[in-house]
């Protein structure tokens, strides 16, 4: 999400556009860009099957209960195996 | 030589007069409903009823009230007012009431562009519109601010023309599209092709570029042009922004972003790789998966715009 920059000064982030007048970071996805991002995550002790829940949030203003969408979602079910050392 | 120069100055005067005239300001609208009128377009749904229908579904139709379920935009108009314009010392502005065209024109510039045909007793009535709206939920306020909006005579006529002494002011009767002959209607007599009507700039005028230093007090709502400009075009893009929110989506003058199930599929590729596996540390053995998200933007400017 882009951090625009109040007022062009400093290190404080703009309120609405009345405010904003520059960027402190631009992390948005560009144009032709392909981003990755990983997440390794630890099965908990004694499971062998889990599901995994990915959702893509677009929040424009800053949280899922104000306005949020859902942008996409996608689902997987990974499983370990039992035996074996 | 008298009577010479007499002549000469009534032959001079009598052109400045009708000069004057003819280039005299348009009267100002002094209420919501005169400016709703001046712009006026329900001559245009009488014969393009399908664009008419497609446009009233878009952001454009309630460009300041906002989503129709949210009146996002109408908030952002009070929060403006509230928590800026207030609570700036050198504004101006101490309460509502202080509010002039000059004020919300940093936000109108795109959201109503033709408020720079009102006086400041429309910016009143616009402001106590918001603070009903706001403030007491009134319904009658929400519908009084759904008749402001960017409509046909925006695009078509107002802001067709934007390099005006390559191409001259917008004339007051032409209809700007693709084709040239006679239009048959009352006040629109004319169509005249506008040489920017396909091209990424008609909508560069709002779907800006970043901070608009034309205002004592500049803001920043849309940067999408900027990023169109230096990021997608940067990069080998061609496409305009007609192009792909018009004809590739297939939604013609209901223009939409990302709420749009269109719009947002082909913004976007998306794409979800997962694997399970155990993982030694050397003295334990560890399951866990490992979850790959692919994201591509394959739209014409940043995701998200700000």
């Amino acid at each position: 999400m882009p951090i625009p920059q109040q007022f062009g000064r400093g290190d404080r982030m703009g309120r609405g556009p009345y405010e904003k007048s520059g960027l402190i970071r631009e992390t948005s996805l560009h144009p032709h860009e392909t981003r990755t991002e990983r997440f390794d995550i630890i099965f908990p002790p004694n499971i062998f099957d889990m599901n995994v829940e990915v959702e893509l949030w677009y929040m424009p203003y800053g949280t899922k209960e104000v306005d949020g969408f859902l942008w996409n979602r996608a689902d997987k079910t990974l499983s370990v195996s039992k035996t074996g050392k | 030589m008298r009577l010479k120069l007499i002549l000469f100055l009534f032959f001079i005067a009598l052109p400045l007069a009708v000069f004057a005239m003819q280039g005299g300001e348009r009267k100002k609208a002094n209420t919501i409903d005169e400016l709703v009128k001046m712009y006026d377009i329900s001559s245009c749904k009488v014969c393009h009823r399908d664009i008419y229908e497609q446009w009233e579904r878009s952001l454009h139709a309630r460009s300041i009230y906002g989503p129709e379920t949210t009146g996002r935009t109408a908030a952002t108009f009070w929060t403006t007012i509230t928590h800026g314009l207030m609570e700036w010392e050198h504004s101006g502005v101490k309460k509502p009431e202080d509010v002039r065209i000059e004020h919300l024109m940093p936000c109108a510039r795109c959201h109503l562009p033709q408020l720079e045909d009102a006086t400041d007793a429309v910016a009143q009535e616009i402001v106590r519109n918001i603070y009903a709206l706001v403030k007491e939920g009134d319904e009658n306020a929400a519908k009084t601010l759904q008749k402001l909006n960017i409509n046909c005579l925006i695009c078509h006529n107002r802001n067709a023309v934007i390099h005006k002494w390559v191409d001259g002011e917008p004339e007051p009767n032409v209809i700007y599209g693709t084709k040239k002959g006679a239009h048959p209607d009352a006040m629109f007599t004319a169509m005249k092709p506008s040489p920017i009507m396909g091209e990424a700039i008609l909508c560069g005028q709002c779907h800006g570029l970043g901070p608009m230093f034309e205002f004592d007090n500049p803001t920043q709502c849309a940067t999408l042009y900027g990023s169109y400009l230096w990021s997608y075009v940067a990069k080998g893009g061609s496409k305009t922004c007609q192009q792909c929110h018009m004809h590739k989506s297939g939604l013609g003058h209901n223009m939409q972003s990302y709420r749009s199930p269109e719009m947002a599929k082909m913004a976007l590729d998306f794409n979800v790789e997962a694997i399970a596996y155990y993982w030694r540390d050397g003295t334990r053995v560890i399951p866990q998966a490992t979850v790959e998200v692919k994201m591509k933007n394959k739209a014409g400017h940043v995701i998200p715009d700000g």
